[in-house]
């Protein structure tokens, strides 16, 4: 038997024509954490399904403990000791953390469910790895973190000896991120062995005994944390330097764009989820939204672009009150918007790259002349802005379901900064695409500040957040628990403000985002 | 344009399935289905009453499906057609009994407009009703259908009734010329195609119409990029009604000569199907009307001249739409295909991945 739990040799995983995967290699010793990087689009997750039994192979050889693994499937993969935490949890809501954990492994007593052991069997786990968790309530009312740590017993109570976590602190605060880390090196320490996919390059770089890097699809090399360093990774990564440190210039704050004086907004299931928010932005200044997923961004921003009636509170844009007018008129007044959501809300992905760029516009000269549309002049523009923003492919007339992550964003970035409106909205720009993309879309809203718009920026990523803004506002639950200058404020500041604390309050607790 | 293509093709398969299906059944009673279908195509399409009759079921149907189809562009699922052409055709029937003051091309011009105003007026309901308290328009046009049936069969019993022992109006002032008689093609047919090519016109080419494909395909887009989802989709059964009440029209005016209670009966339900064997493509959707219309009209002949009862049609319609709204049909050939693909690039390419097929490589 060789020294490594799982082997995969010469992987190939083609879907119809995308290569998802063209040559993966990937060991895993046992005991050990050893982290998967790569771009979005690198095959890292897709690496980890085929492990997982999710897909069939279109190549290569996987040994799970040295067993030549012919045929693959979730259950196969389970029984050999192979657990997974997918990136979106796989979690019933409406039942309770002990429904889920047993669901579909439920010990019985007769015809009964034997809840009892069900639930003496979870607390021997939870105990050993000192995990949080609370099991009687319904999955809907628990925070992200504790649902992740359930994601994980799930896996533990299934006999998993190999446990894969796909991106599992994309959704967390650092806080919490530091909690998951404690229980993945309890886990290390009893002898699991964790695969850990990240594209985070300083959580790599803590958690990490070894670091498989993959680049579009191909195997880049495995290196051992103490011999690498995150530039090194990113070369690796990407292939060459990135610089997504942007160079900030804060001197030319003007006037207030867009005011926001005292708004209520419901959510989709509650009244007033936000409570009395007020907030600007100036000209040539981005101002970042920092806070964790759900705590009312989408309700603030929907209700700044038109897309949320507001409670109560006025909305002023350009000095004219927008509040509760369409989209088509606070468009009109002077706003542009990268929603949070490419897929549903930025792009129409039935259409074509064109149809996209030009929405907006739609209804104006040169691009309808009468009740027609001016097709020549709309391919005219379409040419232009798919070379100006280097999306690719560059043939506009491909419907935007085709196109990867950081080109579909693309479109979206160049229909809503091409109209040089003098705020720009933009939530979750950077979310789901490359490295590459994610530069280039830094820049352009630079580029739109220094131009003198305001923007407005929500970002799940402190680090993003951190690195644009010249001044940071941080929500929790619907209210503003924070502000500074984006010279004062760190992970760990800006940390504390998302959970809820104030700014005098030293509190180490867990951020619960429960209901009040 | 090779998608279209592909569709056509799509169709075609789906369509020698269904017909190969219905084959079976025939020969299951005992009968050749290469002589039952033999009879069914020369009755719909070898005599000159074949081809009348066939016209003839195609007028409503052309209309209907479209009816259907527009609505189904903008994500509405209008099942109230039937509706539509009952109310339309009672209000044409209506002006064309009793406006005999306007001259006869405005009293033509009458009946039209106000038949697509009252269908219009009806559609409105429905739509917003979904719009701007979100009810299912599906139930509510098949609940509406009802309605206007009791109201064509309440308004020909009594008030309209030409007191004759079935229910029907009094004859209508003008007509529709008959175009093949002894079968009651009509002119409408003209009137139905000429609304259809500006329909599809509209859908394709002009803003209106990218606007009702944009919230069809995307209402929240829609919404975002500043364009009224809910007043679109409201247009969209507007535009759809007045087609229905255009057919109402048309089937008064051209076919009876007066309203005859019951006329409308399955002239929405066979359009939506004609409409949903495509998915609503607008492009596609008039063959099938066409080919429905061949069926029913050949139907006839094919029971007089076989031992076929005709409702191996409506079998062979039903298998139709069952398969094209399946879809395994060609999603299996595209797996098989693609299963293939994947084994050759595995051989050649496991160990020399290629990198231009990609074309993803970084160009810095």
């Amino acid at each position: 038997m060789s020294e490594y739990v799982v082997e995969m040799k010469d992987i190939v995983k083609d879907f119809g024509e995308v290569h998802a995967v063209k040559d993966g290699q990937f060991t895993l010793k046992k005991g050990e954490i050893h982290s998967l990087i790569g771009e979005n689009g690198a095959g890292k997750s897709t690496m980890m399904k085929l492990l997982y039994g999710m897909y069939p192979i279109t190549a290569g050889e996987i040994y799970i403990n040295g067993e030549h693994m012919t045929k693959l499937d979730p259950k196969i993969a389970i029984n050999h000791g192979i657990g997974m935490v997918h990136q979106e949890f796989m979690l019933v809501n409406e039942l309770t953390v002990l429904e889920n954990v047993i669901l579909g492994f439920e010990p019985v007593k007769g015809m009964t469910i034997d809840f009892d052991k069900a639930r003496k069997d979870i607390q021997h786990y939870i105990d050993r790895y000192n995990m949080e968790i609370q099991l009687d309530k319904k999955v809907s009312q628990i925070s992200v973190g504790e649902a992740q740590r359930v994601e994980i017993i799930k896996t533990l109570m299934r006999g998993a000896e190999i446990i894969i976590l796909d991106e599992p602190t994309a959704v967390l605060t650092p806080q919490e991120t530091g909690k998951l880390f404690e229980i993945l090196f309890n886990l290390k320490a009893e002898g699991k062995s964790l695969v850990f996919i990240s594209h985070k390059l300083n959580e790599v770089m803590t958690i990490s005994d070894r670091i498989s890097v993959m680049r579009q699809g191909t195997y880049m090399g495995t290196v051992n944390k103490e011999e690498t360093s995150p530039l090194d990774l990113t070369k690796k990564m990407i292939g060459r330097e990135v610089f997504l440190n942007i160079e900030k210039d804060y001197s030319k704050a003007g006037e207030k764009i867009l005011e926001v004086k005292d708004v209520w907004i419901p959510s989709q299931k509650e009244s007033s989820k936000i409570r009395g928010m007020s907030l600007y932005v100036r000209a040539g200044e981005i101002v970042g939204i920092a806070g964790i997923d759900g705590n009312g961004q989408s309700e603030l921003i929907e209700a700044i672009t038109g897309l949320r009636r507001v409670e109560k509170g006025s909305v002023i844009l350009n000095g004219k009150d927008i509040t509760n007018k369409t989209p088509r008129r606070i468009r009109e007044t002077g706003l542009a918007h990268i929603p949070e959501d490419r897929n549903t809300r930025g792009l129409n992905r039935t259409m074509s790259i064109e149809d996209n760029l030009v929405a907006v516009e739609l209804d104006k000269k040169p691009f309808t002349s009468g009740i027609f549309m001016n097709v020549s002049e709309q391919d005219k523009y379409a040419d232009h802005m798919v070379k100006e923003f280097d999306i690719r492919p560059a043939d506009y007339k491909l419907p935007t379901s085709s196109l990867s992550g950081g080109n579909a964003q693309k479109v979206v970035v160049a229909r809503e900064v091409s109209m040089n409106k003098p705020l720009l909205v933009a939530s979750q720009p950077t979310r789901g695409v490359d490295i590459g993309a994610i530069e280039s879309i830094r820049n352009t809203l630079e580029k739109a500040k220094k131009s003198g718009a305001g923007v407005l920026l929500v970002s799940a990523e402190l680090e993003e957040i951190i690195s644009l803004s010249d001044r940071i506002i941080v929500i929790h639950e619907g209210k503003i628990t924070g502000e500074m200058p984006a010279g004062e404020a760190n992970e760990n500041n800006l940390g504390l403000l998302m959970m809820g604390a104030d700014d005098q309050v030293e509190t180490d607790k867990e951020g619960e985002k429960c209901h009040e | 344009m090779s998608n279209s293509l592909n569709g056509a093709v799509k169709i075609l398969i789906t369509l020698a399935l269904a017909l190969g299906i219905g084959a079976i059944f025939i020969l299951a009673i005992g009968q050749s289905p290469v002589e039952a279908y033999g009879a069914l195509v020369k009755g719909a399409l070898g005599t000159k009453l074949g081809i009348g009759n066939t016209i003839a079921q195609f007028t409503p149907l052309l209309l209907t499906s479209i009816a259907f189809a527009v609505a189904a562009s903008a994500g509405a699922f209008n099942v109230g057609v039937e509706g539509e052409v009952i109310l339309g055709g009672i209000t044409a029937a209506y002006i064309g009994i009793n406006w005999g003051f306007l001259p006869v091309p405005l009293l033509y011009l009458a009946c039209f407009l106000g038949a697509m105003a009252v269908a219009a007026a009806w559609a409105y309901i429905p739509a917003a009703l979904k719009a701007y308290f979100n009810v299912s328009e599906v139930c509510v046009t098949i609940l509406m259908n009802t309605v206007a049936l009791y109201i064509g069969s309440y308004l020909v019993s009594g008030p309209m009734s030409a007191g004759t022992a079935t229910p029907q109006s009094d004859p209508v002032l003008v007509t529709i010329p008959k175009i093949m008689k002894p079968s009651s093609a009509n002119a409408g047919v003209f009137i139905a195609i000429a609304a259809v090519l500006v329909v599809i016109f509209i859908v394709y080419k002009t803003k209106w119409g990218y606007k009702l494909r944009t919230v069809g395909t995307n209402p929240t887009h829609a919404d975002y990029v500043g364009i009224n989802s809910k007043k679109v989709f409201i247009n969209a059964m507007l535009l759809s009604g007045m087609l229905g009440g255009m057919a109402g029209c048309i089937e008064v005016l051209g076919v009876h000569g007066y309203y005859l209670d019951n006329f409308a009966k399955d002239l929405g339900t066979n359009g939506m199907l004609a409409a949903l064997i495509v998915k609503s493509n607008m492009l596609f959707t008039p063959f099938i009307a066409f080919f429905l219309a061949v069926l029913k009209a050949g139907s006839m002949a094919m029971q007089q001249a076989t031992d076929v009862p005709k409702s191996i049609v409506d079998t062979v319609s039903a298998i139709f739409i069952i398969i094209a709204t399946m879809e395994f049909v060609v999603s299996l050939g595209k797996r098989r295909k693609m299963e293939h693909e994947a084994k050759a690039v595995a051989n050649i390419g496991s160990k020399k991945p290629d990198d231009k097929k990609t074309g993803k490589e970084e160009s810095k």
